[in-house]
């Protein structure tokens, strides 16, 4: 579904860097068509991104059926990482949403692991990291924004419109303070889909950009942009977590305001 | 520099949204430019207070997410 939306995104990178000799650095996110679909006037492609959400989804699927096959009451390794991967994400579902979030346990345990994978899936060299795409990661906050707008009125009625007006305020202040409000409300999801897209393609870009500088200085002065390399490296893996967990959190948050309203 | 792009982009979002709104509004109501000024304006406000907002969390709690289990009564949070 969500393929048809981005697969209109065409191929814009470039190939080659117009003669400066250094490799494009953007030419990494390009969109290629691996197989042309069209349905019902749009194209819905199968292209690069979707074969690795596709990876992505049966990765996590086989991970866990993989982990859980015994279902031994003393864990081995495998069975230990997707325990603690679950009791992380219901940690946190707890710690920010109370235990009444549970019911929504599942819906964030598959965001948090789909980000996660595809995360760390860019991190591969030669693949495709799905979440650079600025329309992927809004198409998943986007779902987050209506679902959790949704749960709001249905818990609260009508009674959530109080939601966006703050308490203690004059009383002449309060129409320009319920638009801010509002504003500040709609701006959630593209702050939460920038934020992991803007990440994901900056610390990508500057891989590249620094890769190709190991190439061009040469044996004499590449070292230390490899050194480098070799330290950002690390660092992208840590923000390729960190911004799964971001995603995450920022989800139980928003899924407390529309259950709580505080 | 997470933490400075986190509120780099909460206050861009507030004036792209606020200006996007103002922008349909106009194309709504054929009131070419006033009301994406003022929802400019107005988005500005929302995004400043999204920083506050933000900044006081991380300030508050380095790690977000443990405020429920130590202080269940604090009601005046954000």
């Amino acid at each position: 579904m969500i393929s048809a939306a981005y697969a209109a995104d065409d191929a814009h990178g470039g190939h080659g860097g117009g003669g400066t000799g250094l490799p494009d650095p953007m030419h990494q996110f390009e969109i290629q068509r691996l197989i042309d679909l069209n349905a019902f006037g749009f194209d819905a492609s199968f292209t690069n991104s979707a074969l690795f959400m596709v990876i992505a989804a049966a990765l996590i699927t086989l991970f866990a059926l993989f982990a859980m096959r015994s279902g031994a009451l003393v864990p081995g390794r495998m069975q230990s990482v997707a325990e603690l991967s679950y009791e992380f994400v219901a940690n946190m579902v707890r710690d920010n949403v109370g235990t009444s979030g549970m019911k929504y346990f599942p819906f964030i345990f598959t965001l948090f692991m789909f980000v996660l994978v595809l995360n760390m899936l860019g991190m591969v060299p030669y693949s495709f990291t799905v979440t650079s795409h600025i329309i992927v990661t809004f198409a998943l906050a986007a779902f987050v924004f209506i679902g959790v707008t949704l749960i709001g009125f249905w818990k609260h009625g009508i009674g959530f419109l109080k939601f966006f007006v703050p308490s203690g305020v004059p009383f002449v202040m309060l129409p320009l303070l319920v638009v801010i409000e509002v504003i500040s409300y709609l701006t959630r999801p593209v702050s939460l889909s920038v934020r992991l897209f803007a990440n994901m393609m900056a610390g990508h870009t500057m891989l590249k950009v620094f890769g190709s500088f190991v190439v061009a200085l040469g044996l004499l002065g590449g070292w230390a942009a490899l050194a480098f390399m070799v330290a950002f490296t690390g660092l992208e893996i840590l923000v390729a977590f960190l911004q799964a967990y971001v995603f995450a959190i920022l989800t139980c948050i928003y899924l407390n305001d529309a259950l709580h309203m505080h | 520099m997470g933490q400075a792009l986190r509120l780099a982009t909460e206050l861009v979002a507030g004036v792209g949204v606020g200006g996007l709104i103002g922008w349909a509004l106009d194309q709504l109501f054929g009131t070419a430019p006033f009301l994406m000024v003022t929802f400019l304006f107005l988005g500005g406000g929302a995004g400043i207070m999204n920083v506050v907002r933000t900044a006081k969390a991380m300030q508050g709690e380095p790690m977000p997410g443990h405020h429920l289990r130590n202080a269940t009564d604090d009601d005046d949070e954000d």
